[in-house]
């Protein structure tokens, strides 16, 4: 295998939204280190100002229906991708939003922050477009590396290391899973590009090599049992970066696990449905059960999140595009209703310096605003109407229902009652209990900024879900005639 | 104006409850002001529609219809029947009522008012729905405002505080809760009936899913639904149970009832009004809009079951009452007994019978929300909803002992109000089919006159407690009004009852014809409607 490098300026165009960014960073780099006088809140707002002229570059490809390969392949920008990358992009923007306030009580380091939140941003946008097991792994660990220094990021705080310290040995243990997952099938199929991989025979390295790849990616998206990550280091986390790495990182490696089990396991379907039905109904159980004795809000999230995940497998067990197109809209939904959720955190727990659910007790008389804002993110999250997630989860369930995965509906259908309770906890602590200190929650603007557009875009992908809808369906054109179970062969020889 | 009537009288409240966020808080009066217009908005609206109703036309009416996603099959789709039209009345009725009775209410009076208007329009919605998606979605949405509004403004049931200690109070928050049956604070009765609620939400939404999906059709519209969808005997059967059980929960028929007095019990009165009146309505409605209409055959072969448990619900409920003290759990007691009428009625599958359920929801609507709003007064002067402790109030608020006769009337079903029209259609019309049952529910109508007279005559009548020597009637125009207009409908229903009963004909002839078999659905009135 040669690698030729025939590119062309017309071809780099499709690496735009990446290279700008990459410039976009340089120069954040170095005005941190030039300009002594430029504040933090500064270059946080120049960052975004990057996030938001790559955003709508994105935006103008998705207009325009720019799409290609690169790299023989390795490089692909199709609509899935655009889409994904403006989930990533808008995700990025809002924790820098909810950053400002927090990075304000760093005592050094605070330009770096941004950069780092960036640099992973840039990572993970490259990991969206990712369609071949090289750069699937390249672009995972560039992405993941940013998240390394951020988790640790409070030097002073021993939560922060120990989370620091978990996330990176498991990381770096998924890491060597997933190096080695990749050396099998390589070894099998003589291919590392997805597309290529089709119609390979069934063979037992083939599907070890896969449920390594797996294993990576399910401790990347947190799914059970490969969850166990997810707790301490959310808890202990900078809690921008645990809004972070809620969102950005899962829809990442979402869009590369749609990528690989669509496009290069379609012949194999029956055989990793049972794998994404397993693994949902124990995230979603698990997590929802699990969530259910926390007593801290982060914790709870960190649960919740797994629990959420199962979620998302229903589409990836029910592996049409309808599946995946589901998948894409609930992330949508997620992503306001869960970064909304960690902003209210930030902003309560910069008054009560503790993120203990005792901590909203009366928080409805506190601050009415960010009370009715947790309100509704939680509710979105549990899945009630009329807001955003309850529309991702009927679309979720309607897509298993075509597929007639009916042990998995009702799996889901009672994690959602299971659900209703942990987050009444929360609502009942808000509206129905007195608080010790009536001292008002005052948010900063930045945090109310971010806690806006997620009521925005809860309330909004709850009562009119019609056009995102559509657009989740045009992103994922190419998988409509993904194989079905008829045309299914064995993953194993001789099975 | 007159085909965007049920756009109006959706919305009219959500929009008050969105302008209620841009009210200062400070401003009370205007805060009560912004609800009550935008209930009397939807309460003239829906009185229009009741009356407009063309019942020699039948079928959906004033219907509505806006694609929502072409891709899943949803639309915006409104309609009322002869069904739907009268229930939708009665919500708006109830909520009018319920913003003047909860006038006084102190605290965060905007947020509640918010919850309540929400509350108010999902049922509404549920009522006009011709989506299964916009049903369901309606259905849960009323779910979540009876949470906020029995925790936050709710009132602990007598007794809870002498048996709490304060380790037990920390371990309820925790996985102990369910464990904890033997307590009735305002929070456990709000999660149980949250969690009761939305698990029979998700077993009738297992149903959709299957109608959805097995029909073939990819559409949730209930009229496509209704003339085309067939299924084999057993998986019809499946859905009907799902559904059947999934919306009794709510109704609530007998085994799955528990959480619903508890939830009145607990309820501020406005919430109860409208939890008794309407929202265990949406239940019935619900079975009838979906079962009867989709699944008419399993309807036909199944529906003995309801008849069964209606005679637990009349008896158990009827009993319970009679010996409970506690004049909330009396009243909600009494409602689940009344239910199972409604069930029977629904069961005998009769014109008769059917209409009767159908003015039955009515009528128990206007009757039961009377005396929960009158138990809130009571409550309220005397803080105190122990019949053994009250007495000789008639003294103090003798309207209020007035209206409260009227109430116990019209919920026994005296002759002059409507509720003494439903209950003899529900009896004649059931007679055919289960005499037995029949004589259950002439049993309970008794029952429910010696409740109704030992709840009355304990807190009016007797010797007054000096405790409660400063307990005040109902003066101002602002508390009589709600009273008064919940009176006067039902006793001019009562006495006049000839289009309501036509408005329900025309809907319940075609449905019970279908069912039995005795002609197809007559599709004129709808064919124009079809996409």
């Amino acid at each position: 295998m040669t690698f030729q490098l025939d590119l062309c300026v017309a071809d780099l165009l499709l690496l735009l939204p990446e290279i700008f960014l990459t410039l976009w960073l340089c120069l954040l780099l170095s005005l941190d280190f030039s300009l002594k006088r430029m504040t933090h809140q500064q270059l946080a707002y120049l960052s975004i100002a990057g996030l938001a002229v790559t955003g709508l570059i994105l935006l103008g490809f998705d207009q325009a229906g720019t799409t290609g390969a690169l790299f023989k392949n390795m490089f692909v920008l199709d609509r899935m991708a655009i889409f994904f990358k403006l989930i990533i992009v808008g995700a990025t923007a809002l924790i820098l939003f909810m950053s400002i306030d927090y990075v304000q009580d760093f005592r050094f380091f605070r330009g770096e922050y941004y950069v780092m939140v960036v640099m992973s941003a840039l990572g993970m946008m490259f990991m969206a477009s990712s369609n071949d097991l090289l750069s699937v792994f390249v672009t995972l660990e560039f992405s993941t590396f940013g998240f390394y220094v951020l988790v640790a990021y409070l030097r002073d705080d021993q939560r922060s290391s120990e989370a620091g310290l978990k996330f990176f040995i498991l990381g770096v243990f998924a890491a060597g899973l997933l190096a080695y997952g990749i050396s099998l099938v390589y070894g099998e199929t003589g291919t590392l590009i997805f597309s290529e991989m089709t119609g390979t025979p069934g063979s037992y390295g083939l599907a070890i090599g896969y449920i390594l790849i797996f294993a990576a990616l399910g401790f990347k998206i947190g799914a059970v049992p490969f969850h166990a990550w997810i707790p301490d280091t959310y808890q202990g986390a900078p809690t921008p970066v645990t809004a972070f790495l809620s969102i950005a990182p899962k829809a990442a490696a979402l869009a590369i696990l749609i990528r690989m089990f669509y496009v290069s396991l379609a012949s194999f379907k029956p055989m990793w449905v049972l794998l994404f039905v397993v693994a949902s109904i124990f995230s979603m159980t698990y997590g929802n059960i699990v969530a259910i004795a926390q007593k801290n809000i982060k914790r709870l999230l960190a649960y919740s999140g797994i629990a959420q995940i199962g979620n998302i497998m229903i589409g990836l067990a029910a592996g049409t595009k309808q599946g995946s197109d589901a998948i894409m809209f609930f992330l949508l939904t997620y992503l306001f209703a869960n970064l909304g959720a960690f902003a209210v955190i930030i902003a309560v727990s910069r008054v009560m310096k503790s993120d203990e659910i005792e901590d909203y007790n009366g928080l409805n008389r506190r601050s009415p605003f960010l009370a009715a804002a947790m309100l509704l993110f939680l509710l979105s999250l549990a899945g009630v109407p009329p807001l955003a997630g309850f529309i991702g989860k009927i679309y979720l369930f309607i897509a298993a229902m075509k597929e007639e995965l009916y042990t998995l509906l009702i799996v889901g259908l009672i994690n959602i009652v299971i659900s209703m309770y942990y987050y009444l906890i929360v609502v009942k602590k808000m509206y129905i209990n007195e608080p010790t200190d009536s001292s008002p929650i005052l948010a900063s603007m930045p945090i109310k900024v971010a806690v806006y557009v997620g009521i925005a875009g809860t309330v909004l992908l709850g009562v009119y879900p019609g056009p995102f809808i559509d657009w989740a369906v045009s992103a994922s054109l190419m998988f409509s005639n993904i194989a079905g179970p008829a045309t299914a062969v064995s993953l194993l020889p001789g099975g | 104006m007159g085909e965007y009537s049920l756009l109006i009288i959706l919305f009219a409240p959500f929009f008050g409850a969105i302008a209620l966020m841009f009210v200062p808080r400070e401003e009370a009066l205007l805060v009560r002001m912004t609800a009550a217009i935008a209930a009397g908005i939807s309460l003239l609206a829906s009185f229009y529609i009741f009356l407009a109703y063309d019942t020699t036309k039948g079928g959906f009416q004033f219907v509505q219809r806006y694609v929502w996603s072409e891709e899943l099959g949803i639309a915006f789709y409104l309609g009322v029947d002869g069904i739907g039209g009268p229930l939708v009345f009665a919500s708006a009725i109830l909520l009018f009522a319920g913003i003047f009775v909860s006038w006084h209410i102190k605290d965060r009076t905007k947020e509640f008012y918010m919850f309540l208007l929400i509350l108010a329009a999902a049922t509404i919605g549920v009522f006009m729905s011709l989506d299964l998606f916009f049903l369901y979605f309606f259905y849960e949405m009323s779910v979540l405002p009876m949470y906020l509004l029995l925790g936050v403004w709710g009132s602990h049931t007598k007794g809870y505080l002498a048996m709490t200690d304060p380790e037990e109070r920390k371990l309820r928050d925790s996985i102990g809760f369910i464990f904890n049956f033997g307590s009735n604070s305002k929070e456990y009765a709000a999660m149980k009936l949250t969690l009761f609620l939305s698990a029979g939400a998700v077993v009738a939404l297992m149903g959709i899913l299957l109608i959805y999906h097995l029909s073939g059709l990819h559409t949730f519209d209930i009229v496509v639904l209704r003339e085309q969808a067939h299924f084999s005997d057993n998986v019809a059967t499946l859905i009907w149970f799902l559904i059947f059980f999934g919306f009794a929960s709510i109704a609530p028929i007998w085994p799955l009832h528990s959480w619903s007095p508890v939830g009145h019990a607990a309820a501020p009165a406005a919430t109860s009004m409208l939890h008794a009146g309407v929202l265990m309505k949406l239940g019935h409605f619900s079975i009838i809009r979906v079962a009867f209409e989709i699944l008419p055959d399993s309807t036909r072969e199944w529906m003995w079951v309801a008849a069964v448990l209606c005679v637990f619900s009349i008896i158990y409920g009827g009993l319970v009452s009679y010996f409970a003290n506690d004049t909330k759990y009396v009243i909600g007691y009494s409602s689940s007994s009344h239910m199972g009428y409604i069930f029977l009625g629904m069961a005998a599958l009769s014109y008769i019978s059917l209409s009767g359920a159908v003015i039955y929801m009515f009528a128990h609507a206007l009757a039961t929300s009377m005396l929960f709003a009158m138990a809130g007064w009571v409550y309220d002067q005397t803080h105190s909803r122990d019949i053994p402790s009250l007495g000789g109030l008639v003294e103090k608020m003798p309207f209020i002992a007035g209206a409260f006769i009227v109430g116990c009337m019209a919920s026994i079903g005296m002759p002059g109000t409507i509720n003494f029209i439903a209950e003899i259609m529900i009896i004649v019309g059931s007679w055919d089919k289960y005499p037995f049952q029949v004589v259950v529910a002439v049993l309970g109508i008794v029952l429910t006159l010696a409740y109704m007279f030992k709840m009355m005559r304990g807190l009016f009548y007797g010797k007054l407690d000096p405790e409660h020597a400063h307990a005040a009637d109902a003066r101002h125009w602002v508390d009589r009004m709600p009273l008064l207009l919940l009176i006067v409908c039902s006793i001019t229903l009562g006495i006049f009852p000839g289009h309501f009963y036509e408005v329900v004909r025309s809907t319940v002839e075609p449905m019970v014809d279908r069912i039995n078999h005795v002609a197809p659905l007559i599709t004129q009135n709808t064919q124009g409607l079809l996409p």
